[in-house]
């Protein structure tokens, strides 16, 4: 009697009676013989503290009486996802997963095969006894064909499918290092099955990869018949369908390691890119002058123009000089290809709202969008647009100041369309003085430090289109 | 291995077999045989040994599917031995009783605020709350949270996986959380529908976990515009049986890093999923978001079946068949829902001489508070009461504003699911008269605009 087993099983109905020392398995259940190599092979290669099993639905869902080991009991089917949160969690962890042919190969068969192909050292026992058990004999995704279950009436024929080859599947992906097929209705037989499963559990302990078991087992009661018949059913009908043997032996090198996680501030900072060093502030105060205390922008182009980008530096350049600052995207198939437009914030203390209906200051990248939000601006606001392809611009509300500049022609000018962007920022500064230059540029550094051979070019536009923006606001 | 000849014989406790005949059949010596006799304390048929022959080839012992069943008997041992606490020891185990192992607070140096989007700012509160776990499927508008991790964990040691499923990621949870460490999912209103079977186990089991859920339009496949649909989900309906959880409701990208950071504290205290609800629109908002001034190291609570000496004895399970043990795990989840009532939070703007009071949460919490600001210019008596936390409800918050309230009004993106959570609370408060209720709702991907809560108050401060 293995070590592995509990003195008592407490949990089957406390304890008390037989039942302490019983399974609940019917007479000659194949679950009780792969429980008794499972706790062998945990004795024999010391790993009982280690194991975590993972318990599924079916007749083997209270493994938790008998085994002396952690317990995870889980949903149907979820048995493998279950185990590759144990084992990410805990590396040193041996975990193991039992599993019956409903729970493996039916509900739960992404989970089985994702699992298997991504390869962490995890030992899946599957026991195939080509129904299902504890809900009373339907038919399993491993039923053999002409076989009577009662979802299966009249046996099981061809357009309720055919019965799935586990061992054979998960044998031909490359994660799994070792895949057999064992059974149980002779000595030989249990002998093999016995070594099986000690080598499966063997591969997770020296970190080789998964492992996989496929244990063709008796269900007598849902066969109908006697341990003994079971027996011989599985060797003659069921072998011929599910041939034993190794179908995957794999010469894998131990590879399994993952790092103790670390919880080191600098580390931390240093990832998410925080400093402690407070950025330069150029403004005197907040601009009052466009509004007392919350500046709403938009910014609206086609995909590539860049406005999502400008609309992010607006934001941290006034959070870099102490107020705050929000940028909302349009995302998803709307930014792509069609209308990409921001709204963006500056709030002396708070933004409340950080969606721009009504904007102070609106800039246009092109005539769809000064058409869609130029009569959005509110009264006494500001308009920026690209006079380069935005022509014959529609009269919007008189108080509502437009200034042209053509963004496109001057990054041409450039050689460099991608900072056309950066042109419009330069003009929104000019137009609309929001921020002094300095903090726009000091932004606009940072932002590149990563690029720095850009920032020569960028200033450039960026000036470029402040001066423009001030040659038309003269006319 | 015993030598040859003084290999052991089988020895059997006829009450513990089950008279399979599996040994019967093995035995060449003819030594096992069945019998007709019904063991009156099993209903079985037990077999019957006569070892006169036997070789002690052990064929038999390897053959018995029971634990308890034929068992090799080592030298000193007697037949006549048949008190099974003598024969196989008085222990059920030899695990320890299993200790909390505490975690720890790390201080911060101090850093300037830095300019984020929400999910990004969730993914930041999640890792210094002490996550090292995340899991996820992408699904859009959640995916930037789950780009971040992935970017991040590595260079904290940690790990992201991509599950193969919604369903696959919420048990990755189950394992990584039933074993006691944090971990965290970003999803979007489809995926949170796969994940609720998960979250109900995780609840059933007494399983933490952070799930941050970026809701989407719909119903159905419906689109990514912002919305608030899943807030009936995470209220009333995270999977089957009698289940709960605490759900946050940021507001602003400060809120998505702070309240991330709540839930995992949250989660772990009363060992319960924790949801963190935001629209489409704070998922992708940019603002300043201050970083806290410590991160958590966390420690390996008692209870984790982490697959050590420590946790050995250790069982997450949610099933208990017999009825009334269900019903005893059932009343215990009910008394941690009792308890989880204290951390009900809600923020007041405006609220203390209000008449009028908004009530919203997420984005459009914040084309309230510009309505309700805008409104109070033009001399309306408006407030915003913000629930931060929608279940539980903070009611008691709600209470003393009641008196002065002539209108409540609710802004959604939803068809009443924030509403609903208000009315039923203050049904559960017994307060029966409550101000008049009306709403501002859009649907299917687009938020309650401030023009349009302002017409709202203006049309009804016009009825008045
Ligand atoms: S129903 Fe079948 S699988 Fe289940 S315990 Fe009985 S014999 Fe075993
Ligand atoms: S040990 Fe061998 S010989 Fe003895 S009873 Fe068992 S099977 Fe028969
Ligand atoms: S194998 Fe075990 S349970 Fe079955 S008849 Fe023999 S002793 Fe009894």
């Amino acid at each position: 009697m293995s070590d592995a087993f509990y003195g008592t099983f407490d949990r089957h109905n406390e304890g008390k009676g037989l039942k302490g020392h019983t399974t609940h398995y019917c007479a000659g259940c194949g679950h009780g013989l792969a429980h008794k190599y499972l706790a062998e092979a945990i004795d024999e290669l010391g790993i009982q503290d280690q194991t975590v099993t993972v318990n599924p639905v079916g007749c083997a869902a209270f493994l938790h009486f008998y085994l002396d080991t952690g317990h995870s009991s889980t949903a149907h089917g979820r048995a493998a996802a279950t185990a590759v949160g144990h084992k990410v969690a805990n590396p040193d962890a041996m975990v193991v997963c039992y599993q019956g042919d409903g729970d493996l190969a039916a509900i739960g068969l992404a989970e089985t095969i994702a699992t298997a192909q991504l390869g962490l050292p995890i030992t899946v026992l599957f026991i195939n006894n080509a129904i299902y058990g504890m809900t009373g004999g339907q038919m399993a995704p491993t039923t053999l064909m002409g076989q009577i279950t009662t979802t299966s009436p009249d046996g099981r024929d061809r357009l309720t499918g055919g019965p799935i080859r586990m061992a054979e599947l998960i044998a031909q992906l490359d994660g799994p290092v070792y895949v057999e097929r064992v059974a149980l209705f002779s000595p030989a037989e249990r002998k093999k099955a016995k070594r099986a499963i000690k080598k499966a559990l063997l591969m997770q302990k020296e970190r080789r990869g998964y492992a996989f078991v496929e244990v063709l087992a008796e269900c007598p009661t849902h066969f109908k018949t006697t341990p003994e018949k079971a027996m011989e059913w599985v060797k003659e009908q069921m072998v011929p369908i599910y041939p034993l043997g190794v179908k995957k032996d794999a010469n894998f090198e131990p590879w399994f390691e993952m790092p103790k996680p670390t919880f080191d501030p600098a580390t931390f900072l240093k990832a998410v890119g925080a400093s402690s060093e407070k950025p330069a502030g150029f403004c005197k105060g907040f601009p009052t002058h466009i509004h007392a205390t919350d500046i709403s922008l938009k910014l609206a182009g086609s995909g590539g123009d860049g406005a999502q980008t400008v609309a992010m530096l607006i934001a941290k350049a006034a959070i870099n000089e102490g107020f705050d600052g929000t940028h909302i995207p349009a995302y998803g198939p709307e930014s792509r290809g069609g209308t990409s437009y921001a709204d963006v914030h500056v709030a002396l203390e708070e933004v409340h709202n950080p969606a721009s209906p009504n904007p102070d200051i609106f800039v246009a990248f092109n005539a769809p969008s000064l058409a869609k939000f130029g009569h959005t601006v509110r009264p006494g606001g500001t308009i920026i647009y690209d006079s380069a392809v935005a022509k014959d611009v529609k009269p919007v509300d008189p108080t509502v100041r437009v200034v042209g500049v053509p963004f496109t022609d001057i990054a041409a000018g450039l050689g460099k369309m991608v900072v056309k962007n950066i042109v419009a920022l330069g003009a929104l500064q000019a137009a609309t003085e929001i921020f002094p230059q300095e903090t726009l540029l000091a932004t606009l550094r940072d932002t590149l430090k990563e690029k720095a051979a850009l920032i020569p070019l960028n200033e450039k536009a960026f000036a470029m289109g402040a001066e423009a923006a001030r040659e038309a606001m003269k006319k | 291995m015993s030598q040859a000849n003084t290999r052991p014989k089988p020895f059997l406790l006829p009450d513990y077999c089950k008279g399979c005949g599996r040994c019967v059949h093995v035995c060449v010596q003819g030594c096992i045989s069945f019998t007709q006799e019904i063991n009156p304390l099993t209903g079985m048929v037990p077999v019957t040994l006569d070892l006169a022959k036997c070789t002690g080839c052990g064929l038999c012992i390897e053959a018995c599917p029971e634990p308890y069943g034929l068992k090799a008997m080592e030298a000193g041992e007697s037949f006549e031995l048949q008190d099974p606490a003598t024969l196989f020891g008085a222990r059920r185990s030899t695990a320890p009783e299993p200790v909390d192992i505490p975690g720890r607070v790390i201080p911060m140096p101090s850093s300037e605020p830095l300019v984020i989007k929400g999910t990004y700012a969730a993914a930041l509160g999640a890792l210094m709350a002490g996550c090292r776990h995340v899991f996820g499927y992408p699904i859009t508008p959640s995916t930037e949270g789950a780009e971040l991790m992935a970017k991040l964990l590595p260079k904290m040691d940690g790990f992201y996986l991509q599950a193969v499923s919604e369903v696959a990621t919420v048990y990755h949870m189950y394992g990584c959380g039933g074993a006691g460490l944090p971990s965290l999912t970003f999803t979007s209103s489809p995926g949170l529908s796969l994940m609720l079977e998960g979250i109900s186990y995780m609840i059933a089991a007494e399983l933490p976990g952070v799930f941050i859920d970026i809701m989407r339009g719909g119903p159905g496949l419906g689109n990514i515009g912002p919305d608030q649909g899943d807030v009936k989900l995470a209220c009333r309906g995270l999977g089957h049986g009698n289940t709960h959880a605490i759900t946050l409701m940021p507001s602003t990208p400060q809120e998505m890093l702070d309240l991330t950071y709540l839930a995992f504290e949250l989660s772990f205290k009363y060992r319960n999923p924790v949801m963190v609800m935001a629209d489409g629109y704070l998922g992708q908002m940019t603002g300043k978001v201050k970083l806290p001034d410590h991160m958590v190291e966390p420690g390996l609570p008692a209870w984790g079946v982490y697959g050590d000496l420590n946790h050995r004895g250790n069982l997450n399970s949610s099933v208990f068949l017999d009825e009334a043990t269900m019903e005893t795990r059932n009343l215990k989840l009910f008394d941690k829902y009792e308890q989880m009532k204290s951390e009900a939070r809600a923020e007041c703007f405006q609220a203390e001489d209000a008449e009028i009071l908004l009530v919203a949460c997420n984005t459009p919490s914040r084309a309230s508070k510009g309505a309700a600001q805008k409104l109070r210019e033009q001399g309306a008596r408006v407030g915003l009461f913000r629930p931060i936390t929608i279940w539980p409800f903070p009611i008691e918050q709600l209470l003393p504003l009641l008196p002065r309230l002539k209108q409540i009004v609710v802004v959604e993106a939803s068809k009443n699911q924030i509403e609903d959570e208000l009315r039923l609370a203050l049904s559960h408060a017994g307060i029966t008269d409550p101000p008049p209720i009306t709403h501002v709702q859009r649907y299917g991907g687009i938020l309650p605009k401030e023009n349009e809560v302002v017409a709202h108050v203006q049309n009804l401060l016009g009825r008045a």
